[in-house]
């Protein structure tokens, strides 16, 4: 009997036994996060941040399915979040926990976490908000600046 | 009468875009008729999902599941997506952008007009954009910048969570149906050590009830010494119910003394 529906916390797996067909899951609801590793990893190695929920087996089948990525090897470990800072009661905040799944790509393909915020000359667009915000800031900057026949001296010396 | 409803909805649509993508999706698309849910549940290997990405799957196409073809298949077709790991990742073009025009997210309503492969395309569609927006969102946190556009994820998240409620709500009517049952998950209604009447829902054991011993330890009844603590309780509730109703009335009252012209709020 496969899974239909999936909500999180009204889940439970069918139990299996030798000779049951294989656990089938639609619509899975659970989302990878591709981050960029903290510490410097393999050209082949992309770092996931997973459910506490998925296992290896999932990461890789997910992968495999979903988005077409021929995966070798998964290794996963579970970061705890920390509990130790506390906030203005005094109180410890307790940082979420995350599992974080380090999976090698097959067939030599390599991977280089991307720059997603490259700089960009913004021009804006004529007669915007944006525009009128921008002239009034610099023309602001323009006032604070001191006299320039001054010298570079500032306004606290007389004369 | 399909196309001409999608052509007019597409000339009163903004972008010439949306007609394009209709289109496409009816050319690529080869949906066959409303099935049986479990019969039609596919296997994931046979889904590559993501044919294009000039739009946001949020924008809500207006492309209804034209009737199907002459071929008569019941598998999905779809084009299989060749950008891997990309996909986690927006479109080039939209990288270090300060704001990314995303649509409305989808209604229930708009969901409940589409087929059960279509709504099964459109959760893998909304997965895979859920993921490439927390990508975003922990790659803008690592680097100490403002994500582009964060509502576009609360509107995936509510999209999906539309979807599962319309697919939960076709599974139970064709449960009711065919096996005159509500629930997937057989249950009953017990009470508990405290006095509590709750709805317990069964687990799958390999093994007969009476031959598991922790299942024996649970206790389906209540004591009769739990007794004076549940009337206790009740008390205790009653007594802050009324509190709560004349606390009500005696502000209406103070209200009223002060503006004697008041409409009284019917609640």
């Amino acid at each position: 009997m496969s899974l239909t529906t999936f909500s999180s916390f009204l889940l439970s797996y069918p139990l299996y036994q030798l000779g049951n067909p294989q656990l089938r899951l639609f619509r899975p609801n659970w989302f990878l996060t591709l981050v960029r590793p903290g510490k410097e990893q393999p050209p082949d190695t992309v770092q996931f941040r997973i459910p506490m929920e998925m296992t290896k087996c999932d990461v890789k089948s997910y992968l495999e399915k979903i988005y077409n990525v021929p995966v070798g090897v998964v290794r996963t470990r579970i970061q705890f979040g920390s509990n130790k800072k506390r906030n203005h009661l005094n109180q410890r905040v307790k940082q979420p926990d995350y599992k974080v799944a380090y999976v090698q790509l097959a067939q030599g393909q390599t991977f280089t976490f991307p720059d997603i915020f490259p700089e960009k000359d913004r021009t804006p667009t004529e007669g915007s908000m944006e525009e009128m915000q921008e002239k009034f800031m610099e023309d602001e900057k323009q006032r604070q600046k001191l006299d320039p026949r001054r010298g570079g001296v500032t306004e606290w010396f007389g004369l | 009468m399909w196309q001409d409803a999608l052509l007019n909805m597409a000339a009163c649509s903004s972008a010439g875009r949306v007609l394009s993508l209709c289109r496409r999706f009816q050319n690529v698309l080869r949906i066959s008729s409303a099935t049986n849910i479990q019969r039609s549940a596919v296997n994931v290997t046979k889904y590559h999902c993501q044919l294009y990405r000039e739009t946001s799957p949020l924008v809500s196409p207006f492309w209804s599941s034209p009737t199907s073809t002459a071929s008569q298949c019941r598998g999905l077709h779809t084009t299989i997506s060749r950008r891997g790991l990309e996909e986690f990742f927006d479109l080039p073009e939209n990288w270090g952008e300060a704001n990314v025009k995303s649509g409305a997210p989808w209604t229930a309503k708009q969901l409940r007009t589409k087929s059960n492969e279509d709504l099964h395309k459109l959760w893998y569609v909304l997965l895979k954009e859920k993921n490439m927006l927390l990508t975003l969102e922990q790659e803008s946190k690592r680097q100490r910048l403002q994500m582009p556009s964060p509502e576009r994820l609360r509107k995936v998240e509510r999209s999906m969570f539309r979807l599962e409620t319309v697919v939960t709500e076709r599974e139970t009517a064709l449960r009711l149906l065919q096996t005159g049952q509500e629930k997937g998950r057989p249950g009953a209604w017990r009470r508990n050590l405290f006095g509590y009447i709750y709805w317990y829902r069964f687990k799958e054991y390999a093994i007969p009830w009476y031959m598991n011993k922790r299942y024996k330890r649970k206790t389906f009844y209540t004591p009769h010494f739990v007794q004076p603590h549940m009337r206790l309780r009740l008390e205790k509730h009653l007594r802050d119910k009324t509190r709560k109703a004349n606390s009500e009335k005696q502000k209406l009252a103070k209200l009223k003394e002060k503006f004697p012209l008041m409409k009284v709020p019917a609640s």
